[in-house]
């Protein structure tokens, strides 16, 4: 089971991006971090068959995936980030549809569809319209159908985008589960949404992958340290301005800030073990946009 | 797959608001053409309503049969009868609408007699039949070929070549007389009416059929129906096919309704007479039945609209734009109107060649511009229609496949 793509571009007119990037998924949940814009979502269309790359190749177990059109399709799974529905079908309409258009037999399609919205909880919502579900209900049916067909190859961009924080920790740990013998690829600019679940990170950063490995990997990689360090209120813009900040927590002295640097940056300043969320101010800096990535 | 498609359509408040709208179109246009056949009553009032065409009927019945020079006689003579009358000749038009009363029965021929015997091929003097004698009647079939060889060398000499000339007079000789009469009431108002059920059911249609492509993309569904095993294939031939279903679906059955309810209420009489036989038809160089004449207006309208809304349904796979594909049939059906105000002989051809002339096609029958000079033979409209339409409409599906199959995402 490999799904790999070599020098992969996507240009729209003058701008990549996409940029030359290669990699091969083999198995597990893979994060792929980067601030909007970062090309994420193009590399997904591309992986979806819904655009086609500029130049460079995608492979799935060493065979071109346009070349396999439907076999390929018939293996894959896709919540799109703008995920789009027919406001009048029920969530069974939707959900019948979908499997039609995915191949599968009604009997099959029944069945699976009732194993799904157990498994949501969506069930009590089965005749409801699609345009009565709040915003995570519909982001349920959304992986409901992306799972439809049991796909070997899941691709979720932006899950968790308007889902509160309960869903979302619902939603990882049900990708969590469905990750067993199938490759899932998850898009976000939430660091905390890959954190816990992703065997491998990708960082993407203008349309090329800037850093790739395991979590642990990466936050070991980091070329600078990560420092707590106490500072009285009125320091704190001065700190901001100086150095990489990756936290602020206001405390009755003062504040407590995370910094990242190579050398001790305040005197008293006490080393800190590395995350994910350091990794990822690091590469992104103040450019990281999104509720975590401001940080 | 299907039955998704067309719950997408017609699921929506805004296809069911279509399909009232179409209702209310169907029995709009059936009560116009029941409340536009009046009745003259013995005291000279209109009467409106299914009475009214029942009595219209068997006053026009009692003189069906072959349109020979013995009927035209005693139709002669009848009028003169009629006329001759105190009430026919006073000046209240209350009298004369009593005298117009007996003359009912025999209106229809008297109107034929009116064109045969009019002082050009293009007039029409309603009262000419009242100063002809029984003994003008074997000049009744003469004088329709007479009047346009002299309309074909007078006025309309620079508007036709001379093989076209040549291909109308021989239309018109070879038409099989005597014509075989009967009351038609309810073919002409079938002539007259389906026209504007074709036209606004299309209309409807081009609304209902905009969103089948373009809608995909409007609420953002193109990205899970794409990446579906079958989105590429299966699932755009089953849109095709929605497409065409729908159309086929609500044409016939707008038609099919409206052809059912009036020739309940008029009658299917005088389905075999030949066109000719009747005022509207008198002129057509078509030689054809009323039956032939309503098959080729319900085909053609099929096909017409077929080929209007399958161009709409690729501009929107194309554009992704249900408002600007959903003007096509609006276009297609406003603009011929305007290009024959330019009185060119080269666009009025043009536009004989539009779909327009297919949902128009009682007009397109009659129209005596609409030939064409193929390598020295003479063709009218109508096969070139039927020939050039039948072949988009063949064409149109596997285009509008292809192209939505191979859509990318913006």
């Amino acid at each position: 089971m490999e799904l790999k793509f070599e020098n992969l571009t996507k240009r729209f007119k003058e701008t990549a991006a996409v940029d030359g990037v290669s990699f091969a998924f083999t198995g597990g949940v893979y994060g792929l971090l980067g601030v909007n814009g970062a090309g994420k979502t193009t590399l997904m269309r591309m992986l979806c068959t819904l655009i086609r790359p500029t130049s460079g190749t995608i492979s799935w177990n060493g065979r071109d995936i346009f070349a396999m059109d439907t076999q390929y399709r018939a293996l894959l799974g896709y919540l799109p980030q703008d995920f789009g529905f027919y406001p009048d079908f029920t969530v069974d309409d939707y959900l019948g549809y979908v499997a039609s258009i995915k191949g599968l037999r009604p009997a099959a399609a029944r069945a699976r569809s009732g194993e799904l919205t157990r498994a949501l909880g969506l069930e009590k919502y089965r005749s409801r319209k699609m345009k009565k579900l709040s915003g995570g209900m519909k982001r349920r049916v959304g992986i409901a159908q992306a799972m439809l067909n049991d796909p070997r190859i899941l691709v979720l961009d932006e899950p968790t985008a308007g889902l509160d924080p309960g869903e979302r920790i619902r939603l990882r740990n049900l990708l969590s589960e469905l990750a067993g013998e199938r490759i899932v690829l998850l898009s976000t600019h939430i660091v905390s949404d890959v954190a816990y679940i992703a065997n491998q990170i990708l960082l993407m950063k203008e349309g090329r992958i800037v850093r790739a490995g395991a979590p642990d990997v990466l936050t070991a990689a980091l070329p600078v340290r990560v420092w707590r360090c106490e500072v009285a209120r009125g320091e704190v813009e001065r700190c901001l301005r100086k150095y990489r900040v990756s936290n602020v927590r206001t405390t009755p002295g003062g504040a407590q800030l995370r910094v990242l640097s190579e050398g001790t940056p305040l005197p008293g300043a006490a080393p800190e073990a590395a995350t994910l969320e350091d990794v990822f101010l690091y590469h992104f800096g103040e450019k990281g946009d999104g509720e975590d990535a401001s940080l | 797959m299907l039955r998704y498609e067309l719950k997408k359509v017609f699921g929506r408040a805004g296809g069911r608001v279509a399909l009232c709208l179409l209702a209310t179109i169907l029995v709009g246009v059936s009560m116009v053409s029941v409340n536009s056949t009046p009745w003259v009553n013995e005291r000279g009032e209109e009467e409106y309503g299914f009475a009214a065409v029942r009595r219209l009927r068997a006053a026009q019945k009692a003189w069906t049969g072959p349109l020979d020079e013995a009927r035209l006689r005693a139709v002669l003579a009848e009028n003169a009868r009629i006329a001759a009358t105190p009430e026919a000749r006073s000046d209240d038009w209350h009298m004369t609408n009593i005298a117009y009363g007996w003359r009912q029965g025999i209106e229809p021929i008297r109107d034929l007699l009116n064109m045969a015997f009019a002082d050009g091929f293009r007039e029409f003097d309603f009262y000419r039949a009242d100063s002809l004698t029984p003994d003008d009647a074997p000049m009744f079939y003469p004088n329709r070929v007479r009047l346009l060889r002299e309309w074909l060398a007078d006025e309309g000499a620079n508007l036709l070549s001379e093989p076209e000339k040549a291909f109308l007079i021989a239309r018109y000789e070879a038409l099989e007389t005597p014509l075989d009469y009967d009351y038609v009431h309810g073919w002409t108002r079938l002539f007259r009416y389906l026209p504007s059920i074709q036209m606004l059911t299309l209309l409807v249609l081009g609304y209902l059929v905009a969103g089948v492509f373009a809608g995909e993309f409007q609420q953002r569904a193109d990205a899970v129906f794409f990446a579906s095993k079958l989105g590429r294939s299966k699932a755009s031939r089953a849109k095709v096919g929605a497409g065409v279903v729908i159309v086929t679906a609500v044409y016939w059955a707008m038609v099919l309704l409206f052809t059912a309810f009036v020739l309940l209420c008029f009658g299917a009489d005088g389905a075999l007479c030949p066109v000719q036989a009747s005022f509207e038809g008198w002129k057509c160089f078509y030689n054809l039945t009323n039956l032939q004449k309503y098959l080729l207006m319900a085909m053609g309208g099929y096909l017409g609209s077929l080929a209007i809304l399958l161009a709409e349904m690729w501009a929107s796979a194309k554009s992704r734009s249900t408002v600007l594909s959903a003007t096509i049939p609006f276009v297609l059906l406003f603009a011929p109107s305007l290009l024959l105000n330019l009185s060119s002989v080269s666009v009025d051809k043009a536009v004989g060649l539009l779909p327009f002339a297919l949902l128009d096609m009682d007009t397109t029958l009659s129209a005596f511009n609409y030939l064409y000079d193929l390598a020295g033979k003479i063709v009218p409209s109508v096969p070139l229609l039927f020939l050039l339409y039948g072949a988009a409409a063949l064409l149109l599906p596997p285009l509008l496949y292809r192209t939505y199959r191979g859509s990318e995402q913006a």
